[in-house]
């Protein structure tokens, strides 16, 4: 093709009428972004994983160590069992309550603005803050929660330093986060269903739940497999919020693995080969994860 | 108005649970009672969710000792705007403000316009390698930054953009969902607007910024909305990144804030809700095209 025109003015344009450069240059800018940090590192993230660091500049090969250390590392375990309850508990809770609150907000017509931006507000405020907000309500003998809680006589609970409740205490604000977002993306699919098939419905005398069972729920599943895809990946990643929530306590609790990778690879001691195994590893289950949900869904879609 | 004569209550109760309005304001019908217990629930349930804020962004304002109460009082006794004055003086919010409205503005353009480039590309024209091009992209919506943390920051680390506002911007900057949302949209608009205007010798970045870009108005705010709210809130990235106080951005100083035991908690609550107005301020000038924009974003 032609080369760059001197005429810099009108060069980039006469450059790019060949229409058989075009494409190339206008994928070029996202695809070197791709390649340089995203692809690259992914690749070398694997084969990171083979290598050993204290510091961050001097490796040591060594081999399938990494894997084997983590294995038998019983922090390791807790982390991963932390991560499961945590992604299991919030991925159904903040599933059934978006499904309940976008069926309810879908069919309210009054104030319904007001009430979308109320249950929005928590997807706006950052996580960081998020955490600091209800390490304050939470708190055991300061906080509202346990104000309420003792005046109908339900005691004080130690939300964030009983080690039991503190991971049920991250899955409720995890969900309080992402409830209204959730509902949001359900109202958009609610909304594109035939409202013939409801009319239809209420002529041969269906009552409310039997057309939510047998009409909303199926038409609604591919919409249903967004979020619960989108709640597993968001479970997996979980690290904000319960870095100023918990800060991963108490006594680890609730430390989940990105803060295990994060604090192996970036605080002392440095263990680059522990953090970039959980990585790995870390990818492999969310990957296979999202694969079965998308596979399930794409099945129960064809029956 | 006059009041109709109610119909059968299975009717209007079927009506309700479903996509019809079951009363509105205008229409003279009494609610029904599953509309009652409806609204009921769904004020309770916005009540749970705002209180925590609304009580954090009260309790702002009292004072240290009053704080720390037990039992605590649900309205500050002397309200106080010193954990502002104080808070604001140990924290430089204009400082960080700065960084993260930089680093917001900065990446969520850079986004956009390398994110429809390739869109562009891979919706409009037919060239070798277009395939394997897109299911790369789409691929990497399977790369999460999280799972990447180290390898990237030894590729950035050794570009030197550690303790930079471009290490924070330009790495997550290439989003696969942008490409994959942008492209879906092109993929809808007319070929035949492209043909006349090369017939009219419109060179291809000319059509592409003349023509498609704005006609594509609408992906392009989805995209920018998604980016700024992510941007804008990220936390993971910047606090590796941004390891020096010159860098960072609010949510990674906030934290680290809010780590220091010298620091009391009414001065963290105070400096938190401040951060928090500028984004529900924009929410609330831009609220429909928000959550409709988020919301058709996700399911494409």
């Amino acid at each position: 093709m032609s080369v760059l025109a001197p005429d810099r003015a009108r060069g980039l344009s006469a450059w790019m009428r060949g229409k058989t450069l075009a494409p190339y240059l206008f994928v070029l800018p996202n695809m070197v972004i791709f390649g340089v940090f995203t692809i690259w590192p992914a690749f070398n993230g694997f084969n990171l994983s083979f290598y050993d660091s204290s510091n961050g500049r001097t490796y040591r090969p060594v081999g399938t160590g990494n894997y084997s250390n983590i294995l038998s590392d019983s922090q390791f375990w807790g982390v991963v069992q932390h991560t499961v309850l945590f992604t299991l508990g919030f991925v159904l809770l903040s599933t059934v309550l978006a499904t309940a609150l976008a069926l309810m907000l879908n069919a309210q017509r009054r104030g319904r603005g007001a009430l979308s931006a109320a249950y929005f507000l928590p997807v706006l405020i950052s996580p960081v803050v998020v955490g600091i907000i209800w390490k304050a309500a939470l708190d055991r003998t300061t906080g509202l929660v346990n104000e309420v809680l003792s005046a109908i006589g339900l005691g004080s609970p130690g939300w964030l330093v009983d080690s039991s409740l503190s991971l049920i205490s991250i899955i409720l604000v995890g969900t309080w986060i992402h409830l209204g977002f959730y509902a949001m993306i359900l109202i958009s699919g609610l909304q594109s269903i035939d409202t013939s098939l409801y009319e239809a419905a209420r002529m041969d005398g269906a009552s409310v739940w039997q057309s939510v069972r047998l009409i909303t729920l199926p038409l609604l599943r591919p919409t249903l497999m967004v979020v619960i895809i989108l709640a597993t990946i968001a479970g997996f990643q979980a690290f904000d919020f319960v870095y100023t929530l918990t800060g991963g306590g108490p006594v680890g609790a609730t430390t989940l693995i990105i803060q295990y990778i994060y604090e192996n690879a970036f605080s002392y001691p440095i263990q680059y080969g522990l953090a970039s195994a959980a990585a790995v590893i870390l990818f492999v289950v969310v990957f296979a994860v999202t694969f079965v949900n998308y596979a399930i869904g794409r099945r129960s879609e064809s029956i | 108005m006059s009041t109709q004569a109610p119909a059968p209550a299975a009717r209007r109760s079927a009506s309700a649970g479903l996509q019809q309005p079951a009363w509105t304001s205008t229409g003279g019908r009494a609610p029904s009672t599953g509309a009652v217990v409806r609204a009921t629930l769904l004020i309770a349930g916005a009540l749970l969710v705002v209180t925590p804020v609304v009580w954090a962004a009260v309790s702002s304002f009292k004072t240290q000792e009053e704080l720390a109460q037990t039992p605590p009082t649900l309205w500050p006794n002397h309200p106080t705007a010193d954990n502002y004055t104080s808070g604001l003086q140990a924290f430089d919010f204009v400082h960080f403000l700065t960084n993260s409205v930089i680093v917001t503005v900065f990446a969520t353009v850079l986004t956009l316009a390398v994110n429809s480039m390739a869109a562009y590309a891979l919706s409009k024209y037919n060239f070798r390698g277009r395939t394997v091009l897109f299911l790369i992209t789409l691929s990497t919506i399977m790369i999460p930054l999280q799972v990447i943390l180290l390898p990237v920051y030894q590729v950035i680390s050794s570009f030197g953009m550690v303790n930079s506002l471009w290490g924070l911007i330009i790495p997550p900057a290439a989003t696969p969902t942008g490409v994959f949302l942008l492209r879906q949209y092109m993929l809808t608009l007319p070929d035949e607007m492209i043909e006349a205007a090369r017939i009219d010798g419109a060179g291809e970045f000319k059509i592409f910024l003349r023509i498609i870009l704005p006609l594509s108005r609408p992906a392009l705010a989805v995209v920018a909305i998604f980016s700024v709210i992510w941007r804008w809130n990220d936390f993971l990235w910047p606090l590796i990144v941004a390891q020096d106080e010159s860098v960072q951005t609010l949510p990674v100083a906030i934290a680290r804030f809010a780590s220091q035991q010298a620091i009391p908690f009414n001065q963290i609550l105070a400096v938190s809700v401040v951060t928090i107005i500028p984004i529900i301020v924009i929410f609330l000038f831009l609220q429909r095209h928000i959550i409709a924009g988020l919301a058709q974003g996700s399911i494409k």
